[in-house]
């Protein structure tokens, strides 16, 4: 080291080499915290004193309170209970055996079902985030359009809205 | 600490159940109170979602087959909890869920189990403004410092997403900071 700084006039910290590769790798490590300066480290929540110390009993209490047996008044409401749940049972058997024919695959959904489950279901990723992770180039126009567009129709369309519809020149791209 | 398998058996059977439920609280009531303290930022509520959690655990330890970790299952247990006690909050209230999460963060200027600057309480509303899953993943790679291994395995999403998600909300949380 003495060797490379011969001919300046610059020192450094005690020490500075010696503890420099440490420093980077821990700036590398796989560390969340290490490598984000904006972000806080820590959170600021705090707990009242002793509190982890005296939650196993308050559990315990909880516990043995929810487990405490209730006394029931109308034991009768059991068998109006039971013949509800054979009734029910029955009518659910009967529907079953009823629609059982198609075995559920992801071919069998509507795809009206599979709109409605993706517009309704919160999946955390907003339109733009999912766009940054599909790659595009596995993707056509025609993945985008509900019906298939005829080429005749296309030429109808531009022959329509179109000025100059010569000066597309399609007849030599056909 | 005692061995994970042992400590499921233990749980199962009824003569072990109630010495090895206090060994089950005292080794992860610390770990999940902050997981769900990041999700309801309030202590007296963070105190009645861990108490809810165990009783679920211990209610349901029988039916535990072992598919996945028991720490796993803990966890998936107590983000549950901790979502639905946000969701019944903020019906009882009549509010929508981004209303609630406006108020949980005014109340934390408020709250005296909140020691954080105005960094901290920054970074609480920039962490608001994402989406649940993003909520999640932040808190549960930033501050819990999980693996993605085991985030795939308590919130059931590949480590992919999870990765995705991870990179949004620190960019997201990142733009908050620096625009505020």
């Amino acid at each position: 080291m003495n060797k490379d700084n011969q001919n300046n006039d610059f020192k450094t910290p005690e020490g500075y080499f010696e503890s420099f590769t440490e420093r980077l790798m821990g700036r590398l490590s796989d560390n969340p915290s290490a490598h984000n300066d904006l972000i806080p480290k820590k959170d600021g929540f705090e707990v009242p004193e002793g509190y982890f110390e005296g939650v196993n009993q308050k559990i315990l209490e909880k516990l043995n309170y929810s487990e405490t047996k209730v006394v029931q008044l109308k034991p009768f409401k059991k068998y109006y209970m039971a013949a509800a749940a054979v009734a029910a049972i029955v009518t659910l058997a009967f529907i079953f055996n009823w629609s059982a024919s198609k075995e559920l695959s992801f071919d069998n959904i509507a795809d009206s079902d599979l709109e409605n489950y993706f517009e309704n279901t919160d999946l955390g990723f907003s339109t733009y985030e999912l766009a940054e992770l599909i790659p595009v180039d596995e993707l056509e126009y025609s993945d985008m359009l509900e019906g298939h567009l005829d080429q005749e129709n296309v030429l109808d369309y531009l022959n329509d809205n179109i000025d100059d519809f010569e000066a597309l020149n399609l007849e030599n791209n056909e | 600490m005692i061995a994970e398998k042992t400590l499921v058996e233990e749980l199962q059977s009824k003569e072990t159940q109630s010495r090895a439920f206090e060994v089950l609280v005292d080794t992860y009531k610390q770990r999940l109170y902050w997981h769900i303290r990041r999700i309801v930022l309030n202590h007296d509520d963070a105190d009645d979602v861990l108490q809810n959690t165990f009783i679920k655990v211990y209610k349901n330890i029988g039916g535990f087959k072992g598919d996945s970790k028991l720490f796993s299952w803990m966890y998936r247990i107590a983000t549950n909890e901790a979502l639905s006690f946000l969701k019944s909050k903020s019906k009882k209230l009549g509010i929508s869920d981004g209303e609630l999460q406006d108020n949980m963060i005014n109340n934390l200027q408020a709250d005296v189990y909140f020691e954080g600057d105005d960094i901290q309480l920054n970074l609480q509303k920039a962490i608001a403004t994402l989406p649940e899953k993003q909520k999640l993943v932040f808190n549960m790679k930033y501050f819990e410092e999980l693996k993605y291994e085991k985030m795939s395995e308590i919130l059931g999403t590949s480590v992919g997403a999870l990765k995705a998600s991870y990179h949004l909300a620190v960019k997201k949380i990142e733009e908050y900071l620096k625009d505020d």
